[in-house]
């Protein structure tokens, strides 16, 4: 509802936007159009470069002569991958198990976790709270020698674990996320449902994680982001070249290609191109949601 | 920002005091259960900051005084490592200024570019949205297809060297030409800078029309109204893109170890080393865990150090609307 308001809001106010003659901050001028176009131009020219790369043919990799615009066309180099020739189909694969994992652990524990820090009243809550802000400042840089020892003392090096199972318990940042989310959320519909004798669990999956999806949908996206271009967990817990993920795998491919011979780089930028293309779908689709979740503004503030 | 929102927020400020007491014994007992319900449901906390944060914390003070190489039992130095590190290894020292280096020119280059961005983007442009998608698309790319893209883009024949030759100009080469290596990557981070730019478009959007329309009565040029009014503005997410901008900098990692290897590229590998890479060939190449853990220390030391002095400078220049009603 609020959200339907705002946007005709916004719409009668563009409209009055239109008709007002612009203030000097906002007139566009073809100096504004000009600088426009030249930084989409040069922004934009590094992906059309990888798309030439990619569609060019072995020889062209030899001999280094790319160009910015594709003068060939090899389509095929996009199925190529997913040959025998490199294992990026394999590597593709092995991305979406970990991210989906990722994804769902993160989702189920964040939203448990934080619904509880907006909701449930208990001593020690606040502490707690404060801890977990706290923790938001710590780099993982601290934390990932100890944790590797860890998990190489489980075995669980050469595995999917160690870049999976930590998601499953929580991140202090979508936790926060979470909590700001259900505080403005009508008390009155807990409430409610627990006259309805539902017990604190029930609310929460029959009643707040229907309506938290905006922001448990965002928190998918980041962890998705996070996880899909994730390269350096990939690098310290993973060997073989058949449980790579992308991430890790295109660089593999560039690294380990034999002294004196170039890597195959337009199947390389081919592999660039599939790690990219999911993050730019992932955003188009889920833009709304992140607008929906309303991360930048209204905030109850730590309290 | 704050009218487009406010719909939202209001419910939140309904908040009940406590409801009136029915009886001690019976509260009690549902403040227990509730209570117990509370810990049951931040439990995957607790235990993942248990297991997954505090612990490694301990261990990681603790290896940070030890030598050790994570196949033999540790042996105590206790701080050896520290005065190593700042007194007897060129290379961190070396790591910590390129490091420095880099966040000094990158962030504040991506806050100017985003804003200057934004701000072409605020006016009442036709395809805006088309111009907003291209400027923010490469925001998307993970880095380490960034990184393969910049190692075609910044090879000798690559693109920008061909655009230099233009201009009569021979270009280096980048990544394995030692001065030219840091503003290659620096030039690789503002390729991002669309980031900055849609927060800093969603704040300009905020900002109340009326005060560009006194301006214009006031006769205000476009540059005085943007100096005036926008940049107060937009003082506070310039100080969030600020400090995540520097925190990011100070973590630099895939870009570097993936462009400047120490096999292939010794001389690039040499001037464009920073801390995150330093610190993770000493653990994971030389198994130097002790070392390498006390490294993450001084890390998280530079780190705090910005952030404070980042935070302490914040009332001299960011601006928030509450401190004036």
């Amino acid at each position: 509802m609020a959200t339907l308001a705002t946007t005709l809001n916004e719409k009668q106010q563009s409209k009055k936007r239109q008709e007002a003659p612009a203030a000097r901050a906002f007139r566009a001028t073809p100096f504004t159009y000009g600088t426009l176009l030249i930084v989409a131009a040069v922004l934009t020219a590094p992906l059309v470069f990888v798309g030439s790369i990619a569609l060019s043919s072995d020889a062209t990799v030899n001999s280094g002569s790319f160009t910015v615009i594709p003068r060939e066309f090899h389509w095929d180099n996009f199925s190529r991958v997913f040959g025998t020739e490199l294992p990026v189909g394999t590597f593709l694969l092995n991305s979406v198990l970990i991210s989906l994992f990722s994804v769902a652990g993160q989702v189920l524990s964040s939203g448990l976790v934080g619904y509880a820090f907006a909701r449930l009243r208990a001593p020690g809550k606040n502490t707690m709270f404060l801890i977990v802000i706290a923790t938001m400042m710590i780099p993982t840089q601290i934390t990932m020698i100890p944790q590797f020892i860890l998990f190489r003392d489980l075995g669980w090096v050469n595995t999917f674990l160690p870049l999976i199972v930590p998601n499953f318990f929580s991140n202090a940042f979508n936790v926060f996320l979470v909590r700001q989310f259900v505080s403005r959320l009508p008390s009155q519909l807990d409430e409610a449902a627990m006259m309805d004798g539902l017990g604190f669990f029930g609310i929460y999956r029959r009643i707040m994680f229907p309506m938290l999806r905006p922001v448990l949908i965002a928190i998918g996206i980041f962890t998705l982001t996070h996880t899909w271009g994730d390269f350096m967990g990939p690098l310290i817990y993973l060997n073989d070249e058949s449980k790579m993920p992308l991430a890790l795998g295109v660089q593999y491919i560039t690294a380990t290609s034999q002294a004196g011979q170039a890597p195959p780089w337009n199947l390389v930028m081919v592999g660039s191109i599939l790690l990219a293309l999911p993050m730019i779908l992932v955003y188009y689709i889920g833009q709304k949601y992140l607008y929906e979740m309303d991360i930048s503004g209204g905030s109850a503030g730590v309290k | 920002m704050a009218t487009s929102t406010a719909p939202k927020a209001a419910p939140a400020a309904a908040e009940k005091p406590a409801s009136p007491k029915p009886g001690k014994q019976k509260l009690s007992k549902r403040r227990r259960r509730e209570a117990l319900s509370f810990y049951l449901f931040i439990s995957p906390w607790i235990i993942g900051f248990l297991v997954f944060l505090l612990g490694p914390m301990i261990a990681s003070i603790y290896y940070s005084l030890t030598d050790w190489d994570s196949f033999t039992p540790p042996q105590w130095v206790g701080f050896d490592n520290y005065v190593k590190l700042l007194t007897d290894d060129p290379v961190f020292w070396k790591a910590l200024w390129n490091t420095l280096f880099y966040a000094a020119i990158s962030v504040p280059l991506g806050l100017v570019l985003g804003l200057w961005l934004a701000n072409l983007l605020n006016k009442q442009v036709r395809a805006r949205k088309l111009f907003r998608t291209l400027i923010y698309l490469p925001t998307l790319i993970p880095l380490v297809a960034t990184a393969m893209i910049f190692r075609m883009v910044l090879a000798p024949n690559g693109p920008i060297n061909d655009f230099l030759g233009l201009f009569g100009v021979s270009g280096p080469n980048w990544l394995y030409d030692g001065p030219w290596v840091k503003p290659a990557l620096i030039l690789m981070s503002t390729w991002g800078a669309g980031a900055a730019t849609v927060l800093l478009l969603a704040a300009m959007k905020g900002i109340p029309r009326e005060l560009y329309e006194a301006a214009e009565v006031d006769g205000a040029s476009a540059m005085r109204q943007f100096w005036s009014i926008t940049l107060p503005h937009l003082t506070p997410i310039i100080f969030f893109n600020l400090i995540m901008g520097l925190i990011g900098a100070f973590q630099v990692f895939s870009q570097v170890y993936i462009l400047v290897s120490k096999a292939k590229n010794p001389a690039g590998y040499d001037a464009a080393q920073t801390m995150v890479p330093f610190l993770f060939d000493q653990a994971f190449s030389y198994y130097h865990m002790g070392y390498a853990s006390a490294i993450s220390w001084l890390l998280f030391l530079v780190i705090l150090v910005f952030t404070v002095i980042a935070f302490r400078t914040t009332r001299r220049w960011v601006f928030y609307e509450t401190e004036v009603k």
